[in-house]
Parts: structure tokens; C-alpha cells; sequence
């Protein structure tokens, strides 16, 4: 029930916002934040229930929902302790995305309700446990990010979005095939059941083929290199509210996709293919930040400074141990974290510069002491500094990786010193040196919604770097059940 | 509470409370000063000091705990996180190395936060200065206090931070953001070869665990090439953080900082980081020669290289950075050649006199408004105390009988001539120049006519120089009284060496109980003596009498004086050829030409079609609100009546 209410609820308070009359538009963004709050209110409430002894789903909902011919689509709902962190990050960034939206003025009707169908969307992927459920909820996604690129965006918006579009729906028609040889081949579209050992059996196509049709679905959301183009495109030209849910949520539908599905349902195929993974994973942490270091334009630069990140997840992944796999997905929280911090600061930034051009912005710890010590934060979340929640993601992932493949762990590490290399740069040319008149005017003048978002995130960038327990005694076991799988 | 005796003898009673409490006053100092900075800067001065000095006097209570002990080693440690089959543990380690590092740090810590208060009046930052300072003596304490190697990583890479914040703490100087970033990077190179040991360690031995680090490395099982790889991946890290031959090169421009906090990190912090890890895990270095012997011979080429550019720098901050990097490469050298007491030794005298040093250095730009010798000379009679002092301090840098720093270079070269007449020789010549080139910094400072320091610059905002250059004065007491406290140290330091005191304190901390070099040999004391009191004499030779000038010395050796000057090239080698050239403009430019023509090409390839569909898909995109609401209406609409219908819920 309360996961219904997750998924449904954003919608129907995009179905009211959209029938406010005009003279009233003004305060959708009140109900998008008060929805949003509820959201993030009940999500913590389920976290902290969640029973940490129990094996398996909880809050399941299971109902008869179509049936076709010999399938029966159904509804079903649940999580466990991989997708329970990743709503808890879904439902935290809509209330931060809704927040650094609530200045603007252009349709926001229309701005908040696409903003909640995406929440809408990114949750049902998570807590979908019926493969076409979660298959519609990944599509449902697509509608929502094109109009908010396209209509929000700047830039060229229209390419940036479409790009999107189009790479995703290539993605996902591949993906479209390995989920009906699976269910074909599982008889079922039940997650849960298709996850069981001995399930799929004579497939359509050679198991192999369908795992790598899921792969690609996935890989092209992580994203990795180079299935990765559409990423520095789309965040370049988002809202930054959007590159918020780009960055923060969406980029690990891809990672969770893999790690529910790819590895848990084809374990042996995963076991002959995690060499790829590994060798995927590295390069895209290494390509990643050395383009990262040609980028001139602040939001392109944390966009592949994301490919490099996500590289981790990747590579994590590929160690298919329980450390590499807690690892990988205790760096996509760390990243939606901190990369939704980043894209917070740049957002505020650009509001007030109106640039997001590194070469001309410069000296601005002087005029605005309190967004340059975010992006210092922001900065150093980034670049992996203990204390703060990207280091567990990375070390846990190292650790976990370097004892099946050193070679790879061996080239990833290289990417630490990448990105202390990419953000001290940026943070030099952008927040410090001599002060540059031309932005004498600007200030830190704040309104209380920015106050909150950056204080807030700071708060949970340190809570996850201090105490990863929070996050690891929850994750572990329902990774541990799918290292068992592989193992059989 | 998990209590592992591993001394049998007897293990310090200290209360775990107490050695949390060490770390902790400064970090509430920190968080008090962070929190309320913006509303009483002046208060956060005195935080500081009260944090720090609380942290100062319980590590003195641990020092003498320890020391009833006789050294023994108590360990209290507590699970952090589990991921999988990874456990990190979160601990304090005391005993006679943790004693006595806690001492060295927060005693110069909190002296330089009181001199600080005289320093830093008026400076805009003054504030979030000392929260920075307190954040970097907590990340200090918290590596000495560690009880494994993960802990120790965390903090290591925090020292890191506050090093960065600090040199580039007057952040609108180009030069000193830029130091701040060079400082971070280059040692973060270094820390690959940690994270590498790291990782390596955790996947051969399973623990991070120091004693049980110690005992693998030892035990024999792992392959010898294991434990060299590991070794060379902790000096890989120290040699990041101490400042060793390559990668030096972010020590002298961290002098971009306030002096105080150069103070605090070639005495206390920073540098002795990585001397300090080496020392730690000296039982591996023990177990690999190969490491060892590579570890002795970069620290004699440090301790060479760097006195060498000492020699032709005309800021007197600069030398004492140059001075700084040579002595730690005596201690490396030290450690390489198995003399883990002579290297702590050093370590431990070194701190005090090279904070009074750059004290002094300070106290001299509180009157002078500049660095530069060139713009000194005669400030002996309007500063006696920073005179006296700051020639006490270099007295015992340069060795002299009966100084600290005597004491402590003396056991390095006797291990060196027992280890390799090589190392030993080279070490000699170091003693040589080390005498020379302090005493021609004191000349040009201290002697000779004053030439007007450098003029108040009143445009710069920045500047909270309030003196006048012109008419040197003495620093207030606030600076005094540290400079004076510190040349108790660095005149009577060196005493401990008495009766193996220090030694057998020390030694305790190591595994086993063997001995690790003797403590003199009057043929080697005698040697460097010589050696030193000739450096001071030619020194006064040239700068004082003129007997001959330094500009026909220089003339006579110009091919090494220019290579000298320009520090070897390679700052020019690293950052024009390496990093401009190379990386950026060549490897990194190819990539992303390839992201662009090769990868996004073959997608622009497709994405001509994507531009075909867009322009149908225009037909839909009417534009107005109201037609897409409708359709976001009608979807939701159509799902949950699809869904309701379906199944109620």
C-alpha cells in the first residue's frame, strides 16, 4: 500500500496541478513540495521499519492486473535492500529538485507536474517487481525528461533532449526483446520468480544474447563509454533540477537494472561476462575523467566526471562478490548525492552569473563566500575525500574488486588522482584568484529553499561518509541472497 | 571494548576516553568556530588555543602513562563498517611512537596557534584560519592515534585537505590557489601507491590491522615480492607527504600559506605524515631490503638535491623549506638504512627547531612586510629576540654541539657509515651545506645594513600589514613568547638521547625487542662537527668578511648554480612539458576529438535520423501548455484506469 501510494501519488498531484486554473499557477510549486515532502516523509518511515532479519521483499503488493493470451501482467510492488536505499535517494532528490525549481516562472504548472511524473516514474522502476511493470515505468520516464529539456532546457534543447530520447528508446527496444525471451522462457513476468534458480530454462535465443540485450538497455542509462554521448548533452542543456534527477536517480535506474536483472536472473552468464565489466567499468572511469579534464563548460564537466563515477558502479559489479556489489551500490547513492550537490551549486551559481563558462567566471569566494565554500564541499565530495560519502562508494568498490581483478582496480585508481586533478582545477579558475569586477554585483543573497537543498545534502554527503552502516546493514543482505545465486 | 595486549610486559593503563579526547578537543574547537565564526571572529582565536592546548596537556598525561609502561602498546579498537566480507575497524593505538608524536604535534600546534593570535591580527580570515589549523591538528592526531591502515589512509587524505585550504587560504592570490592545488595533487600521486598497499594488503592479509600488518609482513609466508610491493606502496605515499625526491616539488610553494601554518606543517603536520607511516610499518621495510635499500637512497638524493637549492634561494622562507625537504630526506635516509630511533629522533628534534625557524621567519615579515634577504640585513639590533632565537634554531639545524639537532644527525650518519659509506658521505656534504646555507640566511638577515624591507603596498586590501617597513620593530609577545618557548627544545631536545632514553622508549613500539643502531661514536660526531663549524665559516666567510663573493663563486660553478636555481627543471619538466604539453594538449585532446568526431559521430550518424524524426515529431509539438497537459493527463488516466479496472486496489 505505501509503495502504491509512492508511485501514484506524484501523479495525481500532477493530474491537480495541471487542472489549477492560471490565476493559481503560482502555487503548484507549493503542491509539488508538499507532495514531494510527503513522499520523502513516508519513505523514511518505511526505511526505518524495514526489517532488517527478514529475507526478501517487503512491502509487497501482488495483484492480478491483465492477462494476455497465456501471460498475466501483474501488479506487483516490493522492495528489499538494494531498492530500498535507491527510493530513499529518489524521494530526497524530488524534494531537492522541486526546491531549486522554486523560483521559476516560466509554465509552472506544466514545470512541476512533468517534475512529478518523473519522481512518479523513477520510483515505480524501483519498486516494480513485475519485468513489463517495470518496463512501462522505464518508458514512462522518457515523456516527462523530453518535454522538461526541451521546454526548460537552454542550449540547443530540442538535439539535447531528442538525443535522449532516441538513445534510451534504442536501449530499451533491445532491452523490450530480452524481457520477452525471459518471460517467454520463465513462463512468468514476475522479478521474483524469474530471479529463482533452475527458472529460465530453453530460452528463444542463446541466454548469452538476452543478457547482453538487457545490458545494453542498462549500460546506455549508466552510462558507460560510449554508449555515454547523450549525457553531457542532456545535463549541458537541462534545468538544473533535471540534471538533479539526471545525475541523482536516473543514471542508476541503469546500475540497479543490471544488478536485479542481468546478474541475478542470467548469474552464469554474468560470471562468464564480468570480465567485460570490469575492463568497461575501468575504461570508463579513465575516459571519463581525462575528457573531463578538456571540459570548459561547468555543467558538461560534472556530467563526465558522472561517466567516470558511474565507471565504479560498473566496475563493482563486475567483481559479482558481496563487497564489489555493496560497493557498487553504495556509490550510486554516494553519487546521487554528491553529484546532486554539484549540479545544486552550479545552479545557483548560474542564476547569478548567467554564465556557465569556466574561462569567465573567477574570484567569486569573494562575492559569494557562501556558495564557493558549497562548491569546495561539493568539490571535494567529489573527488573521493574520506569523511564524505563518495570514499566509502569508491574504496568498498576497490576492495572489493582488486582481488579478481587487479589490473583493472589498478587502472581505475588512476582516476583519483584524475579528479583531484579536474575539480581543484575548477575550483581554482572558478571560485578562487583575483576578483573579477565584472561580477561586483553578484551576491549570495539567498532564499530559505537554496539554504535548505545545500545544507541538507551536505548533511546526508557526511552522514553516509561517517556511518555507511546506515546504508550497508540494509544493502548487504539483499546482496548477499544474490551472491548466493551466483555462487549456486 | 575489544583490548589487545600485544606487549606482555605491560600495556599503558590510559583511559581509551582520553586518547578519543585528544582528537576530539580540537575538532569541537573546530565545530564551535565553524558554527559561530561569522558572528565573533575574535573568539575563535582563543577556541583554538583552549582546544589544542586541552589536546596538548592529555597527550603529555599519555606520554607519561606510556612511559610507565615502559613503552607498551595498548589497542582499543571497535567495528566502523561492514560491506560483504570488508570490515573496517575504528581504533586508537598508543605507545611510544604514538606518545611521543602526539606530544611533538600538539605542542608545536599549540604554540603556533598563540603566535598565531599576534601573526594573523587583522586578516579578514582570521577566523576561518584557526577553524582550518584545528581541523588540521585533529586530522594529524587521528593519524598518529590510528590503530590500522585504513583509519590512517582517511586521515592522511585529511591532512591533505586542511593543506590545501591553508596554502591557498589567501585564495584570491593566483599563486597561492595555484600552490594549494599543486600541493593536493602531487601528494595524491604519492597516495596512489598507498591505496595500491591498501588494497594489496587487504587482499593478501586480510586485515588492515597495524600489529598484524607488522606480524604478515614478518611471518614469512607472503612472497618477498609481496611485501616490497606493499612497502614501495606505503614509501610511495610517505614520499608524497614527507617530500621526497620526485615529488617535492609542492613543499616550497606551499610557502603561499600564513607563515604560521608553513610552521605547522614542515615541523608538526604534513611532512612528518609520511616519516611517520614508514616508521610505523618499519618491521615491513625490515622484511624487504630492496625496499629499504631504495627507500635510504631516495632520501639521500632528497637531503643532496634539495640542500643544493637551498644554497642560491634569496627568500629566507624558501631556504627553510629547501632545509625542511633535506632533513626529511635525512630521515628517510635514516629509516632506510634500519634507524628507526635515529629517524624518530630527528623527527622529534627537527619539529622544534624548524618551528622556530619559520616562526622567526615570520616574526621577520612582521617587520619587514617581505621574504626576500635581499631586502634585509641589520635587523639583529632592532630584533634581539628573533635574532638570538632564530640563531639557536640554526645553530641546532646545522648540528652544533651540544644543540638537538646535534644529537639526532649524528645517530643518521652513524647508521648511514654502518649501512653504506655512500650514503654516509653524501649525508656529510648535506651536513656541510645545511651549516652554509643557514648561516648565510642569518647573515643576510641579521647583519650588515638594514635595506628598508618592502613598501606597504596600501591598494591591496588583502594586506594586513600595519607596521612600517621602513622602521623594523620586534614582534609583540604573543610571537615572542613562542619563539622563546621553542628554543628551550631545540637547545635541550636532543638531551633525551641520554642513557638511550629516547631509544628504548621508541623501540618498544616495534615488534620486536631487537636493538636498531647504536647511539654515537665519537669518530662520527667529530666528523660532522668539523663539517658543520667549516659550513658556518665559510658562510661568514663569503657574507660577513667578503673574503671572497658569492657572485665569483658563483660565476666559478655556473653551469651548477643555474641548475640549482632553476631547482633542477623540474617544475618546468612536470607542468610545461608533462602536464600542458603531453597530457593536456596531446592525450587528452585526442580523446576527446575521438569522443567527438569518432563516438558522437557514428550516434550523429543515427543522429541524422533522430533529426528526421524530430522534425515529425514537430508536428505534435504544438507548443501550447494545455495540449500537453492533456496528453500527461490522459497517461496517467489511461494507467490507472488500466490498473483499477484490472484489480481494485
Amino acid at each position: 500500500m505505501e509503495l502504491s501510494l509512492l508511485v501514484f501519488l506524484p501523479a495525481a498531484a500532477a493530474g491537480v496541478i495541471l487542472l489549477l486554473p492560471r490565476s493559481m499557477e503560482q502555487h503548484s510549486r507549493w503542491v509539488a513540495l508538499g507532495v514531494s515532502v510527503a513522499m520523502l516523509a513516508l519513505s523514511i518511515q518505511m526505511f526505518f521499519a524495514f526489517d532488517l532479519n527478514k529475507d526478501g521483499y517487503q512491502y509487497v503488493v501482488d495483484k492480478k492486473w491483465v492477462e494476455i493470451g497465456q501471460f498475466e501482467l501483474r501488479y506487483i510492488l516490493g522492495v528489499d535492500g538494494l531498492s530500498m536505499p535507491l527510493l530513499l535517494l529518489t524521494t530526497c532528490l524530488t524534494v531537492v529538485s522541486v526546491l531549486v525549481s522554486f523560483s521559476i516562472t516560466l509554465r509552472p504548472r506544466a514545470y512541476f507536474a512533468s517534475l512529478l511524473i518523473l519522481a512518479s516514474s523513477v520510483v515505480g522502476v524501483f519498486v516494480a517487481l513485475d519485468f513489463m511493470l517495470f518496463f512501462l515505468f522505464w518508458e514512462l520516464e522518457l515523456f516527462p525528461m523530453y518535454l522538461l529539456i526541451s521546454v526548460w532546457g537552454s542550449g540547443r534543447k530540442e538535439y539535447s533532449a531528442m538525443k535522449f530520447v532516441l538513445y534510451t528508446i534504442a536501449g530499451s527496444a533491445f532491452m523490450l526483446i530480452g524481457i520477452l525471451v525471459l518471460a517467454f522462457a520463465g513462463d512468468t513476468f514476475d522479478i521474483r520468480l524469474l530471479s529463482a534458480e533452475g527458472r529460465i530454462a530453453d530460452p528463444l535465443i542463446p541466454l548469452g544474447w538476452v543478457f547482453f540485450f538487457l545490458f545494453v538497455g542498462f549500460a546506455v542509462k549508466l552510462p558507460i563509454v560510449p554508449l555515454h554521448t547523450w549525457l553531457p548533452d542532456a545535463h549541458g542543456d537541462a534545468p538544473t533540477a533535471v540534471s538533479v534527477m539526471l545525475a541523482g536517480v536516473l543514471l542508476k535506474m541503469g546500475g540497479y537494472g543490471l544488478i536485479r536483472m542481468c546478474v541475478t536472473m542470467m548469474p552464469d552468464v554474468a560470471q562468464d561476462w564480468d570480465v567485460w565489466f570490469a575492463a568497461i567499468g575501468a575504461i570508463s572511469v579513465l575516459y571519463g575523467a581525462f575528457l573531463t579534464l578538456r571540459q570548459t563548460d561547468l555543467k558538461r564537466l560534472i556530467a563526465y566526471s558522472s561517466v567516470s563515477h558511474m565507471g565504479l558502479v560498473l566496475l563493482g559489479i563486475g567483481a559479482l562478490g558481496n563487497t564489489g556489489l555493496v560497493g557498487a551500490t553504495y556509490q550510486m547513492l554516494a553519487h546521487g548525492l554528491v553529484t546532486g550537490l554539484m549540479f545544486v551549486m552550479v545552479g545557483l551559481l548560474y542564476e547569478r552569473t548567467h554564465t556557465r563558462e569556466i574561462a569567465r567566471l573567477g574570484g567569486l569566494a569573494r562575492q559569494m563566500p557562501l556558495i564557493a565554500s558549497g562548491m569546495v564541499f561539493a568539490g571535494f565530495a567529489s573527488l573521493g575525500l574520506p569523511a564524505l560519502a563518495g570514499f566509502i562508494g569508491e574504496i568498498t568498490v576497490f576492495l572489493g574488486t582488486f582481488q579478481k581483478y587487479e589490473w583493472a582496480v589498478l587502472m581505475s585508481i588512476f582516476g583519483v588522482v584524475l579528479s583531484a586533478g579536474y575539480i581543484l582545477w575548477m575550483l581554482q579558475r572558478v571560485v578562487f584568484g583575483p576578483v573579477k569586477h565584472e561580477w561586483d554585483g553578484v551576491t549570495d543573497q539567498r532564499h530559505w529553499w537554496e539554504h535548505t537543498v545545500v545544507i541538507g545534502l551536505v548533511a546526508l554527503v557526511v552522514l553516509l561518509g561517517v556511518y555507511p552502516d546506515l546504508m550497508t546493514e540494509m544493502i548487504e543482505p539483499a546482496i548477499d541472497s544474490i551472491v548466493l545465486r551466483i555462487e549456486a | 571494548m575489544l583490548f589487545l595486549e600485544a606487549a606482555p610486559a605491560s600495556a599503558p593503563t590510559i583511559d581509551e576516553a582520553i586518547l578519543w579526547a585528544i582528537m576530539l578537543c580540537p575538532l569541537v574547537a573546530w565545530g564551535l568556530i565553524a558554527i559561530y565564526v561569522r558572528k565573533i571572529p575574535v573568539a575563535a582565536g582563543y577556541l583554538a588555543i583552549l582546544g589544542v592546548g586541552a589536546a596538548c596537556v592529555l597527550s603529555y598525561v599519555t606520554l607519561f602513562n606510556v612511559m610507565d609502561a615502559d613503552g607498551g602498546i595498548a589497542i582499543h579498537s571497535h567495528e566502523w563498517f561492514s560491506a560483504g566480507d570488508l570490515v573496517v575497524n575504528l581504533g586508537v593505538r598508543v605507545d611510544g611512537l604514538t606518545a611521543v608524536m602526539l606530544v611533538v604535534v600538539t605542542t608545536v600546534a599549540f604554540l603556533v596557534q598563540v603566535y598565531s593570535t599576534g601573526y594573523m591580527q587583522g586578516d579578514a580570515g582570521y577566523g576561518r584560519y584557526f577553524a582550518h589549523m584545528c581541523l588540521f591538528t585533529v586530522s594529524m592526531l587521528g593519524l598518529v592515534l590510528a590503530d590500522n591502515l585504513f583509519q590512517m589512509f582517511i586521515f592522511w587524505e585529511l591532512v591533505g585537505l586542511c593543506s590545501y585550504l591553508l596554502i591557498g587560504f589567501w585564495f584570491h592570490k593566483p599563486s597561492a590557489a595555484a600552490a594549494a592545488k599543486k600541493a593536493f595533487i602531487v601528494t595524491r600521486i604519492g597516495d596512489l601507491g598507498l591505496l595500491a598497499a591498501l588494497l594489496l594488503v587487504w587482499t593478501r592479509a586480510g586485515t588492515f590491522d597495524v600489529t598484524a600488518i607488522q606480524e604478515w609482513a614478518t611471518s614469512g609466508e607472503p612472497e618477498g615480492y609481496i611485501v616490497t610491493l606493499f612497502a614501495l606502496g606505503l614509501f610511495a605515499g610517505a614520499a608524497g607527504k614527507s617530500a621526497q625526491f620526485p615529488l617535492h616539488v609542492w613543499l616550497p610553494d606551499a610557502m603561499e600559506g600564513p607563515t604560521p601554518v608553513s610552521a605547522l606543517i614542515h615541523a608538526a603536520t604534513m611532512v612528518a605524515a609520511g616519516v611517520y607511516l614508514v616508521a610505523r610499518f618499519f618491521p615491513v621495510f625490515e622484511a624487504s631490503h630492496d625496499a629499504a635499500q631504495f627507500v635510504a637512497w631516495i632520501g639521500a638524493i632528497t637531503a643532496l638535491v634539495a640542500a643544493t637549492i637551498a644554497l642560491v634561494q634569496t627568500d629566507v622562507k624558501r631556504v627553510l623549506a629547501y632545509s625542511t625537504i633535506s632533513q626529511l630526506g635525512y630521515m628517510m635516509l635514516a629509516l632506510g638504512t634500519f634507524g628507526y630511533v635515529a629517524a624518530i629522533f630527528h623527527l622529534f628534534t627537527h619539529a622544534f627547531f624548524k618551528a622556530l625557524l619559520f616562526l622567526g621567519s615570520g616574526s621577520v615579515n612582521h617587520a619587514t612586510n617581505t621574504f626576500d634577504m635581499r631586502q634585509m640585513g641589520g635587523l639583529k639590533k632592532y630584533m634581539p629576540v628573533t635574532y638570538w632565537t632564530f640563531i639557536i634554531g640554526s645553530l641546532s639545524l646545522a648540528g652544533i654541539f651540544p644543540l638537538a639537532g646535534f644529537w639526532s644527525k649524528d645517530e643518521i650518519l652513524l647508521d648511514a657509515w654502518r649501512h653504506d659509506r655512500a650514503l654516509w658521505a653524501i649525508g656529510l656534504s648535506v651536513a656541510f651545506m645545511t651549516a652554509f646555507y643557514m648561516f648565510r640566511a642569518i647573515f643576510l638577515t641579521f647583519h650588515g645594513e638594514y635595506k628598508g624591507g618592502q613598501p606597504v603596498d596600501h591598494h591591496d586590501e588583502d594586506s594586513h600589514f600595519h607596521g612600517d617597513p621602513a622602521h623594523p620593530h620586534e614582534s609583540p609577545w604573543a610571537m615572542k613568547g613562542p619563539l622563546i618557548v621553542l628554543s628551550v627544545p631545540a637547545i635541550a631536545a636532543g638531551w633525551l638521547a641520554y642513557d638511550h632514553l629516547f631509544k628504548d622508549f621508541i623501540e618498544a613500539a616495534l615488534p620486536h625487542a631487537e636493538s636498531h643502531g647504536s647511539t654515537f661514536e665519537i669518530g662520527i660526531a667529530i666528523s660532522s662537527s668539523v663539517v658543520a663549524v667549516a659550513g658556518i665559516g665559510a658562510a661568514w666567510a663569503v657574507y660577513m668578511k667578503r673574503w671572497v663573493t658569492s657572485e665569483s663563486i658563483r660565476a666559478t660553478f655556473a653551469p651548477f648554480a643555474i641548475i640549482f636555481e632553476n631547482k633542477y627543471y623540474l617544475d618546468r619538466i612536470y607542468e610545461d612539458l608533462f602536464v600542458r604539453t603531453i597530457f593536456h594538449r596531446g592525450w587528452n585532446a585526442l580523446l576527446q576529438a575521438n569522443d567527438r568526431y569518432v563516438v558522437d559521430g557514428i550516434v550523429n550518424g543515427s543522429g541524422r535520423l533522430a533529426r528526421e524524426a524530430s522534425s515529425r515529431l514537430r508536428v505534435i509539438q504544438t507548443g501550447q501548455v494545455q495540449s500537453y497537459g492533456l496528453g500527461i493527463v490522459a497517461g496517467v488516466i489511461i494507467i490507472a484506469v488500466a490498473v483499477i479496472t484490472a484489480n481494485p486496489l
